[in-house]
């Protein structure tokens, strides 16, 4: 079990900019594309077998050419402002019997990407992820921010439309950040690092679908470019956004068609009723969790059945 | 952690080749061959890896009226230059579990080579001859090999256990062949005897067994009069079979329906 790195880049207080895949891939789109458009240059990955299995054979002329596993890589950027380190995790490792993150590897693999920050000089991590919020999906995500001391609260707090988790209304100062993305934040607190996770907030009714959502992760990484004083272009992005968003009402709209007329009209009204309200600022409540079982979750899958575009 | 392999008795070999099969296999051929093997050269388990790392024992499975239970284990015979593996899939970690087959191989056994099993399924038909097909981890064991009639692999998707294992012991610069011998479809469910046959021919032949088939061979002979007499009266399943012989493909509701016929006659086995 280990790290092979291709080059050892000469980094000055460099800051570690980490994700793995979660709820639409909102942390991951968001250091991917912040990683791409600074041109990054990989230079290590931790070595896969010991927390995956592989997931392709490649064999040609009865040779076994490549067993493919997930990646787990690292690449830097020196930027005018910040020398950069970005850890992107293809997979998360699961809790053994079980398809979800956790156990003992989740750790392991936690501590090789801080053991990397650590030998380059880092200091400070940030880690990107998803909040299911009850927002329409044409409003502006903001982004909901756990830093892992009392010393980053007011900074964090000075993010532009960011709200720090505990203030987000009825949570009592609690929250939880499943998997790899709110577990580095502990393991780094424990390792001496300052670390902040930046979560995108996705509308609670697209959890559970096999979809990205572009949209939170541009208000990441508004946040992180911010943070880190750089400046990027979103274009690319942007077209990403609206090209999913398009894909959205096209489901809606095609759910509506198929539906009794008076079940299309009371959900139509619930789900405008969170347009209305882009700013309130709320936890999902078990009444929403309910609704969105009975009704959302059917509005989605059915449209999806009939739609295989992208999303 | 419990240890994760436990010996009985010390194996006297001398730089054996490995022949490994998982119970879990089409048409059970892997475990087919090995027992066949097993008994050959009066193989006796030695070591075996322990079950709780690798399986669910939250209970026991229950199959044929009979509770089942992972076994894992290492035999060795009259042969020093063979060490036989017969396992269970495991559920869980399974490189690590792949590691300590290599780790008692390589380290206990000092194997030179590695061979894996599995049968794997086609669309010929049971009168066509048994070709193997092959994956070699090293271009030099595979040009080794070249000669005695086994056929390259190609193939790109997810990979099987053994796939794993041979790269596995790629790492360890084992040379490691899997033998793949195709079985007609409608034979997955019931023995064919033939592939049987046919990969321990090779084995045979590489290993100068001086195997005698003939019991084997009366397997064989009364399978192929049984689907012979099958399609005497089933002009349908004749059809079929001609279809197959003849490179043609069936529809989905043929092949099943030849499926059915050919496991009521000659009985399935679970």
């Amino acid at each position: 079990m280990g790290i092979r790195f291709y080059e050892e880049p000469k980094l000055k207080d460099p800051v570690l900019i980490a994700s793995w895949p979660g709820i639409g891939n909102i942390g991951i789109i968001a250091v991917n594309y912040l990683r791409q458009m600074v041109k990054a240059r990989e230079f290590g990955e931790i070595e896969p077998w010991d927390f995956f299995e592989p997931r392709r054979v490649l064999i040609e002329g009865g040779l076994l050419k490549e067993l493919e596993f997930p990646s787990s890589k690292f690449y830097f950027q020196r930027t005018v402002n910040r020398d950069l380190i970005f850890f992107v995790g293809e997979q998360q490792p699961t809790e053994t019997g079980t398809p979800y993150p956790g156990g003992r590897k989740v750790l392991e693999i936690a501590n090789l990407v801080l053991d990397v920050a650590l030998r380059f000089g880092c200091r400070r991590v940030y880690v990107s992820g998803a909040a299911l919020a009850p927002i329409h999906h044409t409003a502006r995500p903001r982004v909901w921010a756990v830093p892992n001391s009392e010393s980053l609260v007011s900074e964090v707090r000075s993010y532009e439309n960011t709200v720090l988790m505990s203030d987000v209304e009825g949570r009592g100062g609690q929250g939880s950040i499943t998997g790899l993305n709110g577990l580095l934040l502990g393991v780094a607190k424990k390792r001496g690092l300052e670390a902040v996770c930046v979560l995108g907030e996705i509308p609670f009714y697209l959890q559970g679908l096999a979809m990205v959502y572009p949209k939170a992760s541009k208000s990441v990484l508004e946040v992180l470019t911010k943070i880190l004083e750089i400046e990027i272009e979103f274009s690319t992005l942007d077209k990403m956004v609206a090209q999913v968003e398009q894909g959205i009402g096209h489901l809606e709209e095609q759910f509506y068609q198929q539906t009794p007329p008076e079940v299309a009209e009371r959900i139509r009204t619930w789900l405008e009723s969170f347009k209305h309200k882009p700013a309130e600022s709320r936890p999902i409540t078990e009444e929403d969790q309910k609704w969105l079982k009975e009704h959302i979750d059917e509005l989605f899958k059915r449209g999806g059945e009939e739609d295989d575009r992208p999303l | 952690m419990t240890d994760l392999f436990r010996f009985s008795r010390q194996p006297e070999l001398q730089n054996p080749s490995l022949i490994v099969g998982f119970s879990e296999d089409a048409g059970e051929l892997a475990p087919k061959v090995i027992d066949y093997l097993n008994e050959k050269i009066k193989g006796e388990s030695f070591c075996e890896i322990e079950p709780s790392e690798f399986f669910s024992l939250g209970g026991v499975a229950v199959e044929d009226s009979v509770a089942q239970f992972p076994e894992s284990k290492f035999y060795c015979g009259e042969r020093k230059d063979l060490l036989i593996f017969k396992g269970s899939e495991p559920q869980f970690e399974r490189y690590q579990f792949l590691q300590t087959v290599l780790d008692v191989a390589q380290h206990h056994c000092k194997i030179r080579e590695l061979y894996t099993i599995s049968g794997t399924i086609s669309s010929i038909a049971h009168t066509t001859p048994r070709s193997i097909l092959t994956v070699f981890n090293q271009p030099e064991f595979q040009e080794k090999l070249r000669g005695y009639g086994l056929e390259d692999m190609n193939w790109e998707g997810r990979p099987a256990l053994n796939s794993f294992l041979l790269w596995a012991a790629e790492r360890r610069s084992i040379p490691g062949v899997s033998l793949w011998p195709v079985i007609p479809f409608y034979l997955a469910a019931v023995d064919d005897w033939e592939a049987q046959k046919r990969v321990l021919e090779f084995l045979d032949e590489r290993f100068a067994l001086g195997i005698d088939f003939s019991d084997i061979n009366e397997d064989v002979v009364k399978q192929n009069e049984k689907i012979a007499q099958l399609r005497t009266r089933s002009p349908e399943v004749d059809n079929y079979v001609q279809k197959l012989e003849s490179n043609l493909t069936l529809t989905e509701e043929e092949s099943e329906r030849l499926v059915r016929e050919v496991e009521e006659f000659l009985g399935r086995k679970d």
